[in-house]
């Protein structure tokens, strides 16, 4: 249960400034900040609390159990960017 | 570390520039639900339409979120379910067959079948039942007070959450409230006890979890890797029913170990030699022998908890539904002062903040009961209604901010009282729900945006504001107002139900008392909150030097409160102070082995192997939103946690149908094999609605409804089942809209 990020996300950071437990990645001091195309819900943390929803400003957060057909599989994508950080210690 | 700075206004910049034409109007909102966070909000209103429900971004507790719950509050107000007018039941009881009828033809048949009812058995045979589904000052659980208390009814005991918790609380430290939990980020080592806080009590999470970012340990005690336990730092999984002992092997630890901050307990407690003479009888050992947890772990729990300051404990509810629950809870509430954590900002304890200086006795007038009216326990409606004895017997039943049918124990035995023939039951609602299936008359409820209310918390430090938004659709009224009616029927002309929901509200609290001063409730009007009046929270200190608000002033190890009838709060029994009527309860904290299982015939029988706790479901509040489709899709069909282990034994596979069930009755589920329970442990969330499960059961049904010993919280934490697979041909759902 968790918030998914998809598509449209232009990693413009809003939502990371409102996420009261920190779910979202990558953050400023992570070496893939700089060139990331998006941003990840840690499905780990995540709090369903719904803040981020309302702070981005492209409509690309929706509720896993909500998500568009197109988009389903990236609750995949997400959940694969932090199975792969805790894997290399860091993406590179 | 502070939490960091989340730039709320950005998305309400962005929220208002979409607007291009006229700007939404917004007034301030509470969250109603029975919940400890209290939600201060926002209603954004357009042309009569309720819009958004946002968080209010200004209170610093739960900082401009909401949750799972409450995200789409706004479409919640216009689910099409929502009952809008008075509606007489035309088909058998239970059939769910209903014609509208007008208020005044309500009111007449209440009034007329009341009075009947009154002339023949005296008002005693009426019993109210109302409970938490509003937490507001108007509308929450005393909103029927003043009426009932008038018309001489049976006095309804409330006790089915919490009172154990709020008991032992008055009997240890006294109406305090507690460590502040905004001085939580201050805590080095924080112990979560009994409670899944980021499912229930989410906004005190990101203070937890900023703390653990900065050094702090956090530690979960629960009988299962709840979703709070899985982002632990330290999760410790003892039998359910088993905390007492594991408190007390602590306390012995502490004391055997010379952990003890010694002058704070010379000057600050109370029975200290009580309490290490009851402790003592609990070596680590002993306590692993009964709990299930190592001895090396509960000795490096005592070690860490000991001597890592500041300490704080967060005592969940979960832990009071068990016959030795609220004594666990007393010895728990003992653990900070023998090791002087109340000392240290961010140490201490926090379980119920709800001593806040509401004028009770103004909003319930207890003075009107007369001598020795009936006092009923509601946790056992089962037996009331179905009791022959009961003299006078319940004829008449009001149903108000509850649902029975999914929530009671033994509720199939409850259903059987409802479908007499010579009961006469009102519900007011907002939905037909499993329990206005039953109702003679449904009345139409109102939403939190449309009516107004004042709102506390039992989990910070904040009184909350809620403004009408909206009109009532259709004919709902709130039940500030429904009393109100129902008084003018009767006759009642007092102040108390002539006066406007405003006029009440400005009284309803004691604004000459400490804790409010400085404040009003012109303050609370325009800001949408107030935080009481307790110092900020770096350097909250409440019990630094004792200060407890108990007869002695001290931490009562052994209590000085007289217990020789049990104790429920006025406040659950509307307001009336005396007359206890339960068993006694020991004046020091202990824990009784035969205990383990209330019926001695029942432990040794072993064709219900299984031990069911029914922790609160993620999505839902209680049964409220249980019959939201979004709500249902986020929390699934219900389901049963079982080991695999015991899902061999059974061959039960992952997701397989299964039923559970026991003499009481039976509630179908689906199978998630796991290890996040042990063996012999089974985990069911209550909540979902009867008639949309699999075998038309719900789980707190499966649990026993006699009144139980400490502060009447029913024992939902101690429900022994058997479990077996569900062949397809046996599923019977009565309402398959999902």
């Amino acid at each position: 249960m968790t918030y998914v990020i998809t598509a449209p996300c232009v990693a413009d950071y809003s939502c990371v400034e409102v996420c009261p437990v920190d779910c979202i990645s990558p953050e400023p001091d992570d070496s893939d900040f700089q060139d990331a195309e998006q941003m990840y819900i840690n499905p780990e943390i995540c709090i369903d609390c719904a803040a981020c929803v309302d702070a981005c400003p492209v409509l690309a957060i929706y509720e896993d159990v909500d998500l568009p057909k197109r988009w389903q599989h990236y609750a995949r994508i997400n959940r694969n960017y932090f199975t792969n950080k805790n894997r290399t210690g860091g993406v590179e | 570390m502070a939490l960091k700075n989340t730039d709320y206004s950005v998305k309400y910049r962005r929220a208002e520039s979409s607007v291009l034409t006229e700007q939404p109007k917004v007034v301030f909102g509470a969250c109603p639900h029975d919940c400890p966070d209290g939600c201060s909000m926002l209603y954004k209103v357009k042309e009569g339409r309720l819009l958004k429900v946002n968080g209010n971004p200004d209170q610093p507790f739960t900082r401009g979120r909401l949750c799972v719950k409450l995200k789409d509050f706004a479409q919640h107000h216009y689910n099409p379910d929502r009952v809008l007018y008075p509606l007489r039941r035309s088909g058998p009881k239970g059939s769910g067959e209903f014609v509208r009828i007008s208020w005044d033809e309500a009111l007449d048949e209440i009034k007329q079948r009341w009075q009947k009812l009154i002339e023949d058995f005296g008002a005693e045979t009426i019993l109210p039942y109302g409970y938490a589904g509003n937490m507001g000052l108007l509308n929450g659980m005393n909103s029927g007070d003043a009426f009932f208390n008038k018309l001489g009814t049976t006095i309804s005991e409330k006790t089915f959450c919490g009172s154990s918790a709020v008991t032992s609380q008055l009997m240890t430290i006294g109406p305090a409230l507690g460590t502040d939990p905004e001085s939580f980020l201050q805590s080095k080592f924080i112990l979560i006890w009994g409670g899944n806080t980021v499912s229930t009590n989410s906004h005190l999470w990101p203070f937890i979890a900023s703390a653990q970012k900065d050094g702090a340990k956090v530690v979960v005690i629960d009988p299962y890797r709840s979703r709070t336990a899985k982002l632990a730092d330290w999760h410790i999984a003892p039998k359910p029913g088993t905390d007492g002992a594991l408190a007390l092997a602590l306390i012995n630890l502490i004391v055997e170990n010379d952990w003890l901050d010694q002058d704070y307990v010379d000057q600050y407690t109370q029975g200290f030699d009580d309490l290490k003479a009851v402790a003592a009888a609990f070596s680590a050992d002993k306590a692993e022998n009964i709990t299930g947890i190592k001895a090396e772990e509960i000795n490096r729990l005592a070690y860490e908890y000991a001597n890592t300051q500041p300490s704080v404990i967060r005592v969940g509810i979960g832990l009071e539904r068990h016959p030795n629950g609220g004594q666990a809870i007393r010895a728990i509430d003992c653990l900070p002062a023998l090791i002087g954590a109340w000392r240290h900002a961010g140490g201490g304890l926090l379980q119920m903040p709800v001593f806040v200086p509401v004028r009770g006795e103004f909003l319930s007038r207890p003075d009107w009961i007369k001598e020795d009216t009936r006092v009923v326990n509601l946790s056992n409606l089962a037996d009331t209604l179905t009791n022959d004895e009961l003299n006078p017997a319940i004829n008449a039943l009001f149903i108000w901010n509850a649902n029975p049918v999914s929530k009671l124990p033994n509720a199939n035995k409850a259903v059987e009282g409802l479908l007499r023939e010579d009961l006469f039951t009102v519900v007011s609602e907002q939905f037909i729900t499993d329990t206005a299936l039953y109702a003679d008359l449904i009345l139409p409820a109102t939403m939190a945006a449309e009516h107004n209310d004042i709102v506390t918390s039992w989990g910070h430090f904040y009184i909350t504001m809620n403004q009408k938004a909206i009109d009532p659709p259709g004919e709902t009224v709130s039940n500030f107002e429904l009393f109100q009616r129902l008084a003018e029927r009767f006759g009642f002309d007092d102040p108390r139900f002539t006066k406007t929901d405003k006029e009440i509200l400005a009284e309803a609290l004691d604004w000459d008392a400490p804790l409010l001063q400085g404040r009003s409730f012109k303050m609370l009007e325009e800001n949408g909150f107030i935080r009481i009046n307790v110092p900020e929270k770096s350097i909250s200190r409440p019990h630094a030097e004792g200060n407890f608000p108990t007869p002695s002033g001290k931490c009562e190890f052994r209590s000085s409160l007289d217990t020789s009838s049990g104790f429920v709060a006025p406040v659950l029994r509307q307001m009336l102070a005396g007359r206890q009527t339960g068993r006694p309860i020991d004046s020091v904290p202990n824990y009784i082995l035969d205990d383990q299982c209330q019926d001695k015939n029942e432990c040794s029988d072993k064709t219900l192997p299984l031990h069911l706790i029914s922790p609160k479901s993620h999505a839902f509040l209680n049964s409220q939103y249980a019959n939201e489709a979004h709500k249902l899709r986020k929390q699934e069909q219900q389901f049963v946690l079982i080991s695999p282990a015991d899902a061999d034994a059974r061959q039960i596979s992952e997701g397989d149908s299964v039923r559970i069930f026991n003499q009481l009755g039976e509630v179908g589920a689906n199978a998630r094999v796991t290890t996040d329970v042990s063996n012999g442990t089974v985990v069911a969330t209550f909540g979902y609605w009867p008639g949309r499960n699999l075998l038309n059961g719900s789980v707190n049904a499966l649990t026993k409804s006699q009144i139980p010993g400490f502060a009447g919280t029913p024992y939902y934490n101690d429900t022994l089942v058997e479990i077996e697979k569900l062949p397809k041909e046996a599923i019977r759902i009565r309402d398959k809209k999902q």
